[in-house]
């Protein structure tokens, strides 16, 4: 299991592989406040890495730079091998952008974006097969006055928009727009795809379509690099995954090895008579948190020395006898792996 | 080079199209700077002004108004909105280089602009019977101007908080522009400094280009008389120093000012 709260500028990155993204001690300033405070990381060909953090992280700040959006204040950063700002040219038809918002001509229809911005695409002309659905090849300058091309049809069946086509963006939903962010994203059949929160506003289903395209993109050998909010998003789709917050990468690795880090969860509710919450014991050296919930007073350890799951059970035995010498009773005692969520709200509580 | 010529085809491409779905903007880019033209027609009497019919005088200037509306107004409007909307970011985010995004709105103001130089042309040679003269350098005068206004409207635009601010952002550019330049009247009109200044402004030179260009006559000095081929391009030369002179300040400004991006924070 690899440490969290890491130093500044620690490595993570996937060994032997071929780095598709490299970042070393990146800082980026707004004036006075700094957005990023020192993160390093590396993304392998054909992984979906995630960044995971609360509003205000500097997922999105570090996701631009590596777009070539804005120069780094500090640091080295390396895309395909290239400079993003310097060497901008040669790398954008190689990579696809999905912004976290924005970014339509709301008079035009939804065809006429893609359409548009298939004639915008230098090297928009290789077919490409996601979900079933055929991404169009390269469309003429004429295009989008002559009725609605087949191929372009395909890449809305792609996201679901196919009865959207008619339809100015501007009367699209937040979810729908998001939608036709991800067609135009994905229209150039990109070697790496950075996807800004891509499922934001969507409902269920239409992130269900999502996830299956990113899903089919990462078996056909794309990276994605992806920020979210949603776990369970990150659970699904990372190969690996880091939680920043306040501008850090505070843990990461794979799901396992970061769940793994949030140790095992010992809950329970005192229900005898005493209810002395001020003698709950150690365990395992893990203080006790009390959780106030409508339903009381909730007693939760975390335990994260070692191999934490072999050890919770053998943790239990102090914990018992302490309960029957006082007269105790373990209401709703449970024991059960940490989550991704626990991983996510130690590394934020931590800090706060 | 050719990947940026083509892009920039393409956006201005959707330029046009877009302001003929505004109808906002059809309206100021379009009809406002020709029923502007029609007012000052109504205000001139039969008199002549440096030689020309006043009619005619101020017909053969209102391309100094289409500047103003056609890619000023609509430019500072355009850049301002797509930088809030982040429409300017997803441009960047994508294929097409600054250079192409830029050209492409330049483009799509000067097909504007052209256009309707071509619909002044044909109200001037059915009112007034006159047709242009000096087809080059008019569009010579054109391609400066919106390259002039163009890179203005960027630099405006960098100034301007939000679509609703263009509005007002836009206003003291364009009454200097109605009054400073000789649209209507000749600037050596306007009292002492006043009219070096005016003669001095990014409009006037575009005024007097094409008003000689289109009546083949000497606006220059205002002399009115007739020229030749030759000279109406030499007497050009000092009217076309200074439109380069502001191509380069207007550059300068838009590289310091404009902003792809709404600021941050």
């Amino acid at each position: 299991m690899r440490t969290p709260q890491l130093a500044d500028t620690a490595e993570t990155g996937a060994v032997g592989l071929e780095n598709v993204i490299e970042v070393g001690g990146l800082r980026q300033k707004y004036g006075d406040f700094e957005a990023v405070r020192g993160v390093s990381f590396t993304v392998a060909r054909g992984e979906v890495f995630a960044l995971l953090g609360t509003n205000g992280a500097g997922k999105t700040t570090t996701m631009e730079v590596l777009e070539g959006f804005t120069p780094a204040t500090q640091g080295t950063v390396r895309v395909l091998g290239l400079d993003p700002v310097r060497q901008r040219r040669g790398l954008r038809p190689r990579i696809g952008i999905m912004l976290q918002e924005g970014g339509f001509f709301g008079d035009l229809t939804v065809a006429e974006t893609v359409e548009l911005w298939k004639g915008l695409s230098e090297d928009a002309g290789r077919p490409v097969t996601l979900s079933g659905t055929e991404v169009p090849g390269r469309l003429s300058l004429t295009g989008w006055t002559k009725g609605i091309n087949g191929a372009t049809m395909g890449a809305l069946e792609l996201v679901g928009l196919e009865n959207k086509a008619r339809t100015r963006v501007k009367q699209l939903s937040g979810g729908q727009k998001r939608r036709l962010d991800l067609a135009l994203a994905v229209l150039s059949a990109p070697e790496l795809l950075f996807l800004d929160e891509p499922t934001t506003g969507m409902d269920p289903e239409a992130r269900r379509t999502t996830w299956r395209v990113i899903e089919d993109l990462r078996e056909r050998g794309t990276t994605v690099l992806l920020t979210t909010h949603y776990l369970e998003e990150a659970e699904r789709l990372a190969s690996r995954l880091a939680i920043m917050h306040e501008g850090r990468i505070h843990t990461y690795g794979t799901v396992d090895e970061v769940v793994s880090g949030s140790g095992d969860i010992v809950s329970f509710r005192l229900g005898g008579a005493s209810r002395s919450y001020d003698e709950l014991p150690f365990l395992d050296g893990a203080a006790p948190t009390l959780t106030y919930t409508g339903e009381g007073t909730e007693v939760v350890y975390t335990l994260t020395d070692g191999q934490a799951h072999v050890r919770a059970h053998a943790a239990l035995s102090p914990l018992l006898a302490w309960a029957d010498g006082r007269g105790e009773v373990l209401e709703r005692l449970t024991v059960r792996r940490g989550t991704l969520e626990d991983a996510f709200m130690r590394v934020v509580g931590e800090t706060a | 080079m050719r990947t940026d010529v083509l892009h920039a085809v393409r956006l201005a491409k959707l330029d046009l199209t877009l302001v003929f779905r505004n109808t906002t903007a059809l309206f100021t880019v379009l009809l406002l700077p020709l029923m502007m033209a029609w007012l000052f027609t109504q205000t001139q009497g039969t008199a002549t002004i440096e030689g020309a019919p006043a009619a005619l005088y101020v017909l053969t200037g209102v391309p100094g108004l289409i500047v103003g509306f056609a890619v000023f107004i609509n430019l500072v409007n355009s850049f301002t909105a797509r930088r809030e909307e982040l429409v300017l970011k997803r441009l960047r985010g994508g294929q097409p280089s600054a250079a192409a995004v830029m050209a492409g709105s330049a483009l799509g103001a000067l097909a504007l602009f052209l256009g309707q130089v071509v619909l002044l042309a044909i109200w001037i040679r059915r009112a007034e019977g006159a047709t242009p003269v000096n087809i080059p350098l008019m569009l010579l005068a054109a391609v400066l101007g919106v390259a002039v206004f163009g890179l203005l409207a960027a630099a405006f635009s960098g100034l301007t908080p939000n679509a609703e601010m263009a509005q007002i952002t836009v206003l003291p550019v364009i009454l200097v522009m109605m009054v400073g330049s000789p649209v209507a009247f000749p600037t050596n009109a306007l009292p002492g400094a006043l009219g070096t200044i005016s003669g001095l402004l990014p409009v006037t030179p575009i005024v007097k280009i094409m008003r000689s260009a289109f009546l083949g006559a000497d606006h220059y000095t205002g002399t009115g008389r007739a020229l030749s081929a030759l000279e109406q391009w030499t007497g050009a030369l000092p009217s076309l120093g200074i439109l380069a002179g502001w191509v380069v300040v207007t550059a300068l400004l838009a590289r310091w000012l404009f902003r792809w991006e709404p600021r941050h924070g």
